[in-house]
């Protein structure tokens, strides 16, 4: 199909972004991979008047090391941060989400950046991002801010970022030697999770110490499975050990209904693969 | 039941059976071909459809003048405005003479009965500028109560309930119905099931045929050019023939100035097997605008208005002595012909109609058919058309049965089976099937597949309860296809025959062209066709020229659907070469200054008995052109053409297993073995075979796993995306293994049987079967497609355990079911 | 698509009751809505659907189906078309109120039926994207039962819509703040309409300034470019004003 028509435009610089955005404000959007954008304008869902491209900008790609954690780039494609040696070491469970997410083609185009703006709750990268608690770099016209991982996700396709900012980076704490897993439930290979649960997890090789757990399209944005983390602490890690804190993994959620399994079957699901995720995680 | 030829005594074999690479996969597959959408003509003007977001409403008004104005915009047609020209779209295949069908215009005029339906069309310079236009036009509507859901619009006369068309007065289309007592051919059902109440085994099953989308890769794209002296449409056709004959028929312009071409067509499964609303209007447009006029649909409007398939609800009821023989078989199927009667229409059920009998000796058949009317895209053939319906209702009961006896569905299988021996055998329809050898294939499949082994395994799982437990499907299918014997199709009431037809022109410099009547959309004929022609002309393979769909250069033919296209077309093909050598032979034998007697033709050439004097039938064909030396009172020349009409259905037949492990944790099912053997009688080329065999068994595991069309209450598609539609790739698929056995047909020269439809039709049950079989001891007897995870754990979890009947609160979609009701900013857990 | 929601007001029945006698005021609640027309029970206006990267706007009208005094109950039914033929929407709001000693239990329950390309969308999005939408719509109502109207939902400098104009204007639901876009239409002069969306979530920031930093800017690139002129002049008022709170 074809979009409407549209400007373009693609600064080369944050501040030129910025600028842009607060010139043409409502009839502007921003593209980054253009894999969530381009479907939407193509069925004609959203019909902006300039798109403003911000693959220009070098500074917004890539990973570095800094200190207690790594910092991704907005604009880093998904492929980047799957074979990004900082992300592998200190951020694994990211890995293992971009690893299954979407199919080759999309994973070469998209952008880290542009999937967490999209914030949709059946992305994969909203769950392990929760998770390990990072916090996200947004930038407006009166300078840069940082929103916790929490404080971010705030309701379907709904972020912290305003109308005029852009997100720019996210700071992920480093979680080096943690055991991680990604498990995603689908029934083709390439459409979103019904259901997915990141889990990162620190044990002894016999017990849980600590556990942090994620979940992907359990609710209208990623959801901390929180009574699940507490009951892992100090659990064993066998299956029956792990057992009943992971039947706690849908306290709290909302889960969708639709074609593919209605809440109530979202639910039992999140039990058993917040099961397998742990001790996939953890190697069990 | 012969009728077939004798191979010449010479006959080498040298390209039949041959794995050759196919001559058209090189620009089909690089794209560098001429699509439809491709086609740019000077002055050419684009279409954008406005369409219908109600499933049913009157238009009260339709404001046109914004559009107008918009950038380069020609103009904006209602159905008023094309009232006079547009035609309308029928259906070849009434199935009744009493057959209820709505008039089934291509621009609505007044009325619209599915959402999708076009109300509006905008002509523009551009495709782009169509589109934007397309969004000012604004048409206002009183919406008006819709017929979903198939069972009550079946039962809508009865109580008032809502009519899909109110003027029709009824919901049902057509009623059709076949019973062997009263055809002469076998006994007498009801009787038969009475018996079984007393001292048998009555088995009653009700399944669900969902409703699918034909999907294929290439969105439908008509191209009309009426500049010509004839009116040249070019479209993603799999019936430019029939397209041509049809369009003449309904808007009065003689058949002579209409030409159809076909261009690679980007594959079809039966879903460009259509005469469309879409192609009425560009050629309504074009003519009126005179004007060469485009249109391409987006893959919203394919999955949306682009005809579905299946879509029925089979009742079942199988009678048998209390040994598993069995003795009736009734079938009763409602079926959704969705908003029109389309080209086929009820047809399609009807095509399955001798096949719930299969493989299987019943004394006893009963089939009734009533289509129904609803507010939803209209259905019609779909890979199988009938046929996979047919082969799922009766492979699924007949494990229903095995396990009644309780004995293995092997076991049951062989016990009704008809025998080798019994070939050619008339079944309970009065069909007769020419060959076959359920034996041989059951025997070969089964030992790829490890069967003993896999029920070790599964033994062991049960008894160990093991979290994932294994399945074993078996589908041992028959199929009737090379549509069709023109004489069963005229008392069967459909509007066309099933001949086909080829010529084979044989040029000065030895080259040979064939035309032929098939219609190819991916299936390879120029190759299959070029292996025949080599072998049996003694032509290099690469010499050989194949020409298809454009009415003009092949100007007979009746395209391409059912497993047609070798058994008809290609047959059709032998007799015409053979008719070809039968010319030349003469102008040889004149050449060589022999008799015809002494001359023999083998390997390409002519030559006289007993010496080393021959000719080559290139040379012949270059005496035929120049025509110095040729007998007197003869037609110079030696090009031959012929017409063949089968004479029976063509019967290939197969035995697939499958094993399927299901995780009864969530209910998701994964395919751990896939193991078919076929028997499609002689192969051509076993690269084409194979690529029928895969696509077709993915195409027939998709319907068991992942596809539905689903519609909400308010008529709307909302599996409108392949978001929702799941469409498999190669990735959620495993390697299958693909065996064959050979019982050569009967009925053609070459032997050959169709194999097009086969996997899809096998597939299926054979996969529900093995997740049916895989929970069976925990009291689930039937998991209705396509088996979801969720499908398949809550009917693990029901407290009812399943039973006699379909698990109905656990099978039945969700989507539109009220939501908790409670607020939704409840716990979400931030 | 059938939603429920319940909640529960402190005040009477009958006090509850008069609350909606004003059916625009009904009609503002909902996200993204704005009335442009009153005329006895009937009400036409414009609801702009703005989620992630979908923005879809809905022109239409409503209509009092049924008001029960007796037994407190209005039926709203009102009905969209999406302004880029992407389908339609209709949604019947079935409002119903019991009196609980004292307090009101109100259930509201609607119908909602949207056709076309965003039904066709995938996933059931659509649907979560109603729930939300009604979930805030029904928080407003509740809201504006429970007590004296909010500063949110005030004009941002007391300029207060004048009866029917022709004029359609627009309000995009944004987390941030409100906004206020004139109106595309040829012969009314154009009037800001500062209504909020109903929020969930508290502001960032104080709302004056936050008009004011957002509004200027919105305000200036018209989208309908000749009034701008006359928008320009009305928003340095609306900024001035914002300014001196």
């Amino acid at each position: 199909m074809i979009p409407t028509q549209f400007d373009y435009v693609a600064p080369t610089s944050i501040q030129d972004a910025l600028a842009a955005l607060a010139e043409h404000g409502d009839d502007a959007k921003i593209i980054a991979g253009g894999q969530s954008l381009l479907p939407v304008l193509r069925m004609r869902l959203n019909a902006p008047e300039m798109v403003i491209h911000l693959g220009k900008i070098d500074s917004l790609r890539a990973a570095r090391d800094d200190g207690d954690a790594i910092v991704i780039g907005a604009m880093t494609t998904h492929h980047d941060v799957l074979h990004d040696p900082l992300v592998n070491e200190h951020a694994a469970l990211i890995a293992k989400a971009v690893e299954h997410l979407a199919d080759a083609q999309i994973r070469h185009r998209g952008t880290f950046g542009g999937a967490l703006a999209h914030a949709d709750p059946a992305g994969d990268l909203g769950a392990p991002t929760l998770a390990l608690g990072a916090e996200f770099v947004i930038a407006g016209s009166g300078g840069t801010r940082t929103v916790t991982a929490e404080d971010y996700f705030v309701d379907l396709f709904e972020t912290a970022i305003g109308e005029d900012e852009i997100l720019t980076e996210i700071r992920v704490p480093k979680h080096t030697g943690w055991g991680v897993h990604y498990e995603k439930f689908v029934r083709v290979v390439h459409q979103w999770p019904i259901v997915a649960v990141a889990a990162a997890v620190k044990s002894n090789g016999s017990t849980i110490s600590e556990a942090k757990i994620g979940l992907t399209n359990m609710g209208n944005t990623p959801v901390r499975a929180r009574g699940t983390e507490a009951g892992l602490a100090g659990a064993e890690l066998t299956e029956d050990g792990v057992r009943a804190a992971c039947d706690r993994a849908a306290e709290g959620t909302n889960p969708p209904s639709d074609l593919n399994g209605d809440a109530d079957y979202r639910r039992h699901l999140a039990t058993v693969i917040t099961r397998r995720a742990v001790l996939k995680a953890a190697h069990v | 039941m012969t009728a077939t030829q004798e191979r010449p005594a010479e006959q080498v074999e040298r390209e039949i059976g041959k794995d050759r690479r196919r001559k058209e996969d090189q620009r089909l597959i690089t794209g560098r071909t001429r699509w439809t959408d491709n086609i740019t003509l000077p002055g050419m003007l684009h279409l954008a459809m406005v369409r219908s977001p109600f499933a049913h409403a009157t238009i009260t008004s339709i404001e046109t003048e914004a559009a107008k104005a918009s950038r380069n915009v020609v103009t904006v047609l209602t159905g008023e405005d094309l009232a006079d020209t547009q035609g309308v779209l029928i259906n070849a295949w009434p199935i009744t003479t009493d057959q209820v069908a709505p008039t089934h215009l291509p621009v609505a005029i007044g009325r619209v009965a599915f959402a999708g339906e076009v109300v509006a069309v905008v002509v523009a310079r551009t495709a782009a500028e169509a589109r934007d236009a397309a969004e000012l036009v604004d048409v206002n509507y009183d919406e008006l109560p819709a017929a979903l859901d198939l069972k009550e619009a079946c039962a809508a006369d009865s109580n008032n309930g809502v009519l899909a068309h109110p003027d029709l007065g009824t919901n049902k289309s057509a009623f059709w119905k076949f019973d062997s007592a009263e055809a002469g051919t076998g006994g007498d059902v009801d009787a038969a099931i009475e018996k079984a109440r007393g001292d048998g085994i009555v088995i009653e099953r009700e399944y669900r045929q969902q409703r699918l989308i034909p999907a294929f890769m290439e969105p439908r794209s008509t191209v009309v050019d009426p500049t010509g002296e004839q009116i040249t449409m070019w479209s993603a056709t799999q019936i430019p023939h029939i397209l041509r004959f049809a369009l003449a028929a309904t808007t009065g312009v003689p058949e002579s100035k209409i030409r159809v071409i076909a261009p690679d067509v980007g594959g079809a499964f039966g879903g460009k097997l259509q005469t469309t609303p879409e192609e009425w209007i560009v050629f309504a447009v074009a003519r009126r605008l005179g004007k060469p006029v485009k249109f391409t649909e987006t893959r919203s409007e394919s999955l949306m208005t682009g005809h579905h398939g299946r879509d029925q609800w089979q009742k079942l009821t199988l009678s048998a002595e209390k040994d598993g023989t069995v003795t009736g078989l009734k079938v009763e199927l409602t079926t959704d012909l969705g908003s029109h009667v389309a080209l086929l229409g009820g047809g399609v059920p009807v095509l399955g109609a001798f096949m719930y009998n299969a493989i299987y000796k019943f004394p006893a058949y009963q089939f009734n058919c009533q289509t129904v009317l609803t507010n939803k895209t209209w259905t019609d053939a779909y890979r199988g058309a009938g046929r996979p319906e047919a082969t799922y209702a009766i492979e699924r009961i007949m494990d229903e049965l095995a396990v009644e006896v309780g004995v293995d569905p092997f076991a049951i299988r062989e016990q009704n089976w008809i025998t080798h021996e019994e070939f050619p055998f008339t079944s309970v329809c009065g069909l007769e099937y020419d060959s076959g050898n359920y034996e041989a294939a059951t025997a070969k499949a089964k030992e790829v597949f490890g069967y003993d082994e896999l029920r070790a395994e599964q033994k062991q799982r049960r008894e160990s309860n093991d979290l994932v437990q294994l399945g074993i499907g078996i589908s041992t299918f028959t199929e009737m296809c090379g549509l069709a014997p023109s004489r069963v199709l005229g008392s069967l009431n459909y509007g066309a025959g099933g001949w086909e037809h080829a010529s084979v022109r044989m040029l000065a410099t030895g080259k040979v062209e064939i035309l032929t009547g098939a219609s190819a959309h991916g299936q390879g004929h120029e190759t299959a066709f070029s292996q025949i022609v080599a072998d049996r002309l003694g032509v290099p393979f690469e010499d050989v020229e194949v020409l298809h769909g454009d009415t003009q250069i092949a100007h007979k033919g009746l395209d391409t659907y059912g497993s047609r296209s070798l058994v008809v077309g290609g047959e059709a093909l032998v007799l015409a070469v053979d008719k070809v050598i039968e010319r030349a032979k003469p102008l040889a034998a004149h050449l060589l200054e022999a008799s015809v007697d002494d001359l023999e033709f083998a390997e390409g050439r002519f030559s006289v008995r007993g010496t080393d004097q021959g000719l080559g039938i290139a040379e012949v064909a270059l005496a035929a052109f120049a025509a110095h030396n040729y007998p007197e009172g003869t037609e110079p020349g030696i090009d031959a053409e012929a017409t063949y009409d089968p004479i029976n259905f063509n019967y290939p037949h197969g035995t697939h297993l499958c094993a399927m492990e299901v995780d009864t944790e969530t209910g998701a099912v994964k395919m751990r073995k896939y193991v078919c053997c076929d028997d499609i009688g002689n192969i051509i080329n076993p690269l084409i075979v194979a690529g029928q065999v895969h696509g077709g068994l993915v195409q027939g595991i998709a319907q068991a796993l992942w596809e539905e069309a689903v519609y909400d209450d308010a008529g709307t598609l909302v599996s409108g995306s392949f978001v929702d539609y799941l469409l498999p790739t190669a990735a959620d698929t495993i390697s299958f293994e693909v065996e064959h056995t050979t019982s050569p047909s009967l009925t053609n020269t070459l032997g050959t049987k169709g194999v097009g439809e086969a996997g899809t039709i096998a597939s299926t049950p054979a996969v529900v079967n093995a997740v049916v079989d895989a929970i069976r001891h925990l009291g689930i007897n039937d998991i209705q497609m396509p088996c979801t995870p969720e499908r398949v754990w809550k009917a693990i979890h029901a407290k009812d355990g399943g039973g006699d009947k379909p698990t109905e609160g656990a099978a039945m979609p969700h989507f539109d079911a009220s939501e908790p009701g409670t607020d939704s900013t409840e716990g979400a857990g931030q | 698509m059938e939603l429920t929601h319940r909640f529960t007001v402190p005040t009477g029945v009958e006090e509850t009751w008069a609350h909606f006698e004003d059916i625009a005021s009904v009609a503002e609640c909902f996200p993204g809505a704005a009335v442009t027309s009153v005329e006895g029970d009937t009400f036409t206006g414009t609801v702009k659907v703005k989620l992630g990267p979908i923005a879809l706007v809905y022109n239409g009208s409503g209509t009092f189906v049924e008001k029960d005094e007796e037994a407190h109950r209005f039926l709203v039914d009102a009905k969209g078309k999406d302004k880029r033929g992407n389908g339609t929407a209709g949604a019947k709001v079935m409002l119903t109120m019991n009196d609980n000693s004292g307090s009101t239990d109100v259930e509201v329950l609607t119908d909602l039926a949207i056709t076309g390309k965003p039904a066709q969308f995938g996933r059931g999005v659509m649907q979560d994207v109603s729930d939300k939408l009604l979930g805030q719509f029904v928080s407003c109502l509740e809201a504006r039962l429970t007590g004296p109207v909010t500063s949110d939902a005030e004009p941002a400098v007391g300029m207060t819509p004048e009866p029917p104009v022709a004029a359609t204007a627009a309000v995009s639901t944004s987390p941030d703040g409100a906004l206020a876009t004139p109106p595309p239409t040829a012969p009314a002069p154009t009037r800001p309409v500062a209504a909020a969306p109903p929020a969930d979530k508290p502001r960032p920031e104080d709302d004056s300034l936050d008009l004011g930093a957002t509004v200027l800017p919105i305000l200036a690139r018209a989208y309908w470019k000749p009034v701008a002129g006359v928008v320009g002049v009305l928003a340095l008022l609306i900024w001035w004003f914002a300014a001196r709170d």
